[in-house]
């Protein structure tokens, strides 16, 4: 397959993969740190619970858009239980082809009036 | 830092992590607990109960989420290699799947046909309240007499426990206006009938009370099959009028299709249509016996209270009328389940062919076990690959029952359509155990329990191959791991496999072996008549023109005469029946209690029962049943002359074993008359090749009697007698009816199609398990030939001859072959004892069987040995230790 119609056939991502790949966009994260990123970005209407987590986390990495990252923090601040997961290119693909699909979309509504254009002042 | 211990939360929160399959929690179930942790600890900072809840929820909620879809996807990736592995095996994959069909499809075909006859609820509604009531004189062992009408009504009034009884006899009347005269089986019963059984009709009405009047326009119900076959499912049937014993009768409605009990009809009236049963002699004489009764039990009523009900109304019966109930019959009458009695007959057969076909699934799962342990040596290697890559022992095990799990199911799919094409047969054979046959079919009651065989049967081998496996999973990698220790192991597992194969199919070779040889018994016993070259026909005279009995014996004279001078013809009679007729081996022969002149019975004893025919002069002479002494009857005895009897051979050795019984006497009207014995005839087995002959009355049919047959001795074939047979019928009387021509080879051969079907499904599951028990011993044999290809070449090389190691080899697939024949011959001996009641004239130890089995498994098991013995009888030594 080829790579674009390999990014392609996972979209619509779910709601949960896409904030789960925004939040690894800007670095590596834990499980935790991934929750509370997405918890802070969405001012609480996104919770995730550590079941809907780790399932869409090993459905990401078995699709080889996340992966386990080699690096850990300095032996004081590591939990060995924790792990420590990034986006892969592949996974970074997907998520800009997931917001592109949403921003065409948001077009379509603007273009119909059902929404209207952020007014400038 | 010390680990301290885990709170009740944190316990339970693992414990719902349980729910995610291993691998899952393997990889993220430390992570997933020490995320709970932390985010319990947090909100517990804040102390907030609801966000305690709130958390909980959204875990829980989580988890049922996630966790199903974990498995679905393992579930699916599991099938996907599985069918991946399957087109890359075909072989293998198409002889486990055909094996397996082969094991569950006997095991759904038998399975809905016991499910649909003793199993099932029966399709009336509430038929666990419906009974069938029997009386009985227990004195002299007969346990079915049918009812008068004074019974009928004295039973109905009496008793406390029914909600109804009603009666059923059938006969079989002539019917006119539908193009020749038909003669219909007409069951004729109470006008409430079919409402106690439920049945509604499938067009127009049921019988109402008004019908049922002495009296009343005579009106008939059509069964379902004979609407369907004589009319095409005219819905337009209702409301046609038809000829009748001379009266005109109204059709009222059609049947559903039902279970038809004690045998089918084509037409069902009310008693008051019923000429006989309408006579004011029958409905005042206690002592005719024409009807049988069902009856509905009130509701909480047990059987054990009806039968107590029915027993105190018989004894109250019975000194109100001792003329009618003697004391030395032993008058009794016995309450029963309709379902029961509908199904008791088929209960024995239908069990032991199940058992037979349980016998050849668990071998084809023993030996699809062995293929796929011979498999696994070969993917031995795939296995550590995937070990190595992080695949955990369960998710492989989960992989291999997955694999066999589909592997059953497209057995189960296989199975699924060989039951689907054998269920017309197998109906067929059921029907004649059972009434309920017709209700066999595969609904979802054997879907399930296909899918259950399915499931079970992947199970017991999966797991078989997949935990004898396990051992070498971790040794594949190494360099030249090709199963040596481990092997031999396997072997040992393999050879377990192949011997309980060998000992479940003897035990069903043994058990097909019986029935043949009960069979053939029941083909080579003397029926005690000449069955070649003979024709029986049914004649039914018209009742409505031919009102008084002494007019049949008149007209069989002359129906005798007139078929006489048919081309071909050597000799014809009539009789009231004839021996293996299959009316009287479903109904049963005429019984009649006899007294000797001279011979007054002791106080309490019982008085002789014989089977009574009445038949014409010529009778013996066109069935071949030999004169022992006197005479028969000729044509100059008749009505004028005084009443003479003739009687079989067994009649004599009971009542006259050392004294001459011609001259002597015996009445069976209580003295009324007296019938001299004339003659002595040879026995004959008119009940059933496999029972023993009765005591057997004949009486002259010109001095009164019934005339139900015609039977015709022929120079040629009769089979295509029949029509001109008919039309010379016809020429003597338009009016009678001839039905159900048959000739007695025909006859004799049916009477043994249950006994031959039961002996050829068992001889076909036995065949079956018999082919796959040897191919089991080539299989192991050849495998371990090929393992030790090395250790023979050495043992060549050091100057054993190719026949001693040809020797070693048979000796290793007959050692494998004897151990399964001693296990097999122990359990057959504990097991046959099950079929005791389906063999003739053998017992379940029968030396013949228990010495021919063995032989030809042993026999089997050297053919099957040969071929890799000779193989490895041509192993080169220098080759074989080459490529060492």
């Amino acid at each position: 397959m080829r790579r674009k119609d390999a990014t392609q056939s996972f979209l619509p991502l779910t709601p949960a993969m896409f904030h789960i790949l925004l939040a690894l966009a800007d670095g590596e994260k834990h499980g935790y740190a991934i929750l509370k990123e997405v918890a802070r970005r969405t001012e609480g209407k996104v919770r995730l619970s550590a079941g809907t987590l780790y399932g869409n986390l090993a459905r990401l990495e078995r699709s080889g858009m996340i992966a386990e990252s080699g690096r850990r923090p300095a032996i004081g601040l590591d939990d060995e239980r924790r792990r420590y997961y990034r986006l892969t290119p592949f996974g970074r693909e997907v998520a800009l082809a997931e917001a592109r699909r949403m921003e065409e979309a948001l077009s379509q509504a603007r273009a119909k009036l059902l929404i209207h254009k952020p007014q400038t002042t | 830092m010390p680990q301290s211990q885990p709170s009740r939360s944190q316990k339970f929160f693992r414990i719902l992590l349980r729910l995610f399959p291993f691998d899952f929690r393997g990889n993220y179930g430390g992570e997933m607990a020490g995320l709970f942790d932390e985010q319990h600890r947090e909100v517990e900072q804040q102390g907030g109960r609801i966000g305690l809840l709130r958390l909980w929820t959204e875990a829980i909620w989580g988890i049922l989420r996630t966790a199903p879809r974990e498995h679905w996807d393992i579930l699916r990736q599991d099938c996907l290699c599985a069918f991946r592995i399957m087109q890359n095996n075909r072989g293998f994959t198409a002889i486990a799947v055909l094996t397996l069909a082969l094991g569950i499809g006997a095991n759904t075909a038998i399975f809905s046909a016991v499910d649909a006859v003793l199993l099932r609820p029966l399709p009336y509604s509430q038929g666990q309240q419906l009974v069938f009531i029997r009386e009985q004189a227990r004195k002299v062992g007969v346990d079915d007499i049918q009812w008068s009408v004074p019974e009928i009504k004295d039973y109905r009034r009496q008793n406390d426990v029914l909600s109804a009884l009603v009666e059923y006899h059938s006969m079989s009347f002539t019917l006119f206006g539908h193009g020749d005269p038909d003669r219909v089986k007409t069951g004729v019963v109470s006008w409430n009938y079919f409402d106690v059984l439920g049945v509604r009709p499938l067009l127009g009405r049921s019988f109402r009370p008004e019908d049922d009047r002495i009296g009343a326009p005579p009106v008939l119900l059509l069964s379902n099959e004979y609407w369907r076959a004589k009319f095409g499912a005219d819905p337009n049937v209702v409301g046609q009028t038809f000829e009748m014993n001379d009266k005109v009768h109204t059709v009222i409605g059609v049947l559903p299709a039902i279970p038809q009990y004690p045998r089918d009809n084509d037409v069902y009236m009310p008693t008051s249509a019923c000429p006989f049963r309408s006579s004011k002699e029958m409905i005042e004489s206690r002592d005719g016996h024409m009807m049988e009764v069902f009856g509905r039990l009130k509701p909480g009523v047990t059987l054990g209270q009806a039968q107590a009900d029915f027993s105190t109304i018989a004894s109250r019966l019975e000194s109100e009328y001792p003329k009618s109930y003697p004391a030395n019959l032993g008058y009794a009458v016995a309450v029963a389940p309709l379902k029961q009695t509908l199904s008791h007959g088929a209960q024995p057969t239908l069990l032991a062919l199940l058992a037979a076909a349980v016998f050849v699934l668990l071998i084809a799962c023993a030996n699809v076990a062995n293929l796929t342990l011979s498999r696994m040596a070969k993917r031995e290697r795939e296995f550590a690959v995937r070990t190595a890559l992080g695949a955990g022992r369960i998710r492989l095990l989960r992989q291999l029952l997955t694999e066999s799990f589909l592997l059953a199911l497209l057995g189960a799919a296989a199975g699924l359509l060989l039951a689907y094409v054998s269920l017309p047969l197998l109906t067929d054979f059921a029907a004649r155990l059972s009434p309920r046959a017709r209700e066999i079919r595969i609904d979802s009651g054997v879907l399930w329990f296909t899918l259950l065989v399915a499931f079970g049967s992947s199970i017991v081998f999966g797991s078989i191959s997949a935990l004898f496996s396990r051992v070498n999973l971790n040794a594949g990698l190494k360099e030249g791991a090709t199963a040596s220790g481990t092997g031999r192991s396997q072997n040992r597992v393999r050879s377990v496999l192949v011997v309980s194969q060998v000992a479940f199919s003897f035990v069903l070779l043994i058990g097909a072996g019986l029935m043949l040889r009960s069979l053939v018994k029941m083909l080579q016993v003397n029926p005690g008549f000449v069955s070649q070259r003979v024709l029986a026909m049914r004649i039914n005279f018209n009742w409505s023109k031919y009102k008084t009995a002494d007019r049949y014996p008149e007209l069989g004279k002359k129906l005798v005469d007139r078929i006489e001078t048919e081309p071909g013809v050597i000799s014809a009679a009539v009789a009231s029946s004839y021996p293996l007729q299959p009316e009287l081996l479903s109904g049963g022969p005429s019984l009649n209690s006899f007294q000797i002149e001279g011979r007054p019975l002791g106080p309490g004893e019982a008085p002789p029962i014989a089977d009574t025919v009445d038949v014409s002069p010529a009778f013996f002479r066109t069935l071949g049943i030999p004169l022992i002494r006197g005479r028969e009857f000729q044509p100059s005895d008749d009505a004028k002359e005084s009443k003479i009897a003739v009687i079989n051979q067994a009649m004599q050795r009971r009542f006259w074993p050392d004294e001459d019984p011609l001259g002597k006497r015996v009445s069976f009207d209580d003295g009324k008359n007296w019938w001299r014995i004339v003659g002595v005839v040879g026995d004959v087995r008119d009940l059933g090749l496999d029972r023993k002959p009765a005591l057997q009355a004949y009486v002259c049919l010109a001095q009164g009697g019934g005339v139900g047959t015609l039977l015709v001795r022929t120079a040629m074939d009769p089979a295509g007698m029949g029509d001109s047979l008919t039309r010379a019928v016809h020429e003597v009387d338009p009016t009678t009816a001839v039905s159900e021509v048959l000739t007695l080879d025909r006859a004799r051969s049916e009477s043994l199609s249950s006994p031959r079907t039961t002996a050829s499904l068992l001889g076909l599951f036995a065949a079956l398990a018999l082919v796959i028990a040897t191919a089991g011993i080539g299989g192991i044999l050849a495998l371990m030939v090929s393992q030790r290809v090395h250790e023979i070449g050495i043992r060549m090389a050091l100057g054993a001859p190719p026949s001693e190691v040809l020797v070693m080899i048979l000796r290793q697939g007959l050692l494998l072959a004897s151990l399964g024949v001693a296990i097999g011959f122990g359990g057959a001996l504990v097991l046959t004892g099950l079929v005791k009641s389906l063999v003739f004239e053998v017992t379940p130890t029968d030396p013949v069987t228990f010495v021919a089995v063995p032989l030809v498994f042993i026999t089997a098991a050297v053919v099957a040995s040969y071929v890799p013995a000779r193989r490895a009888a041509s192993i080169d030594p220098v080759v074989a230790l080459r490529c060492e």
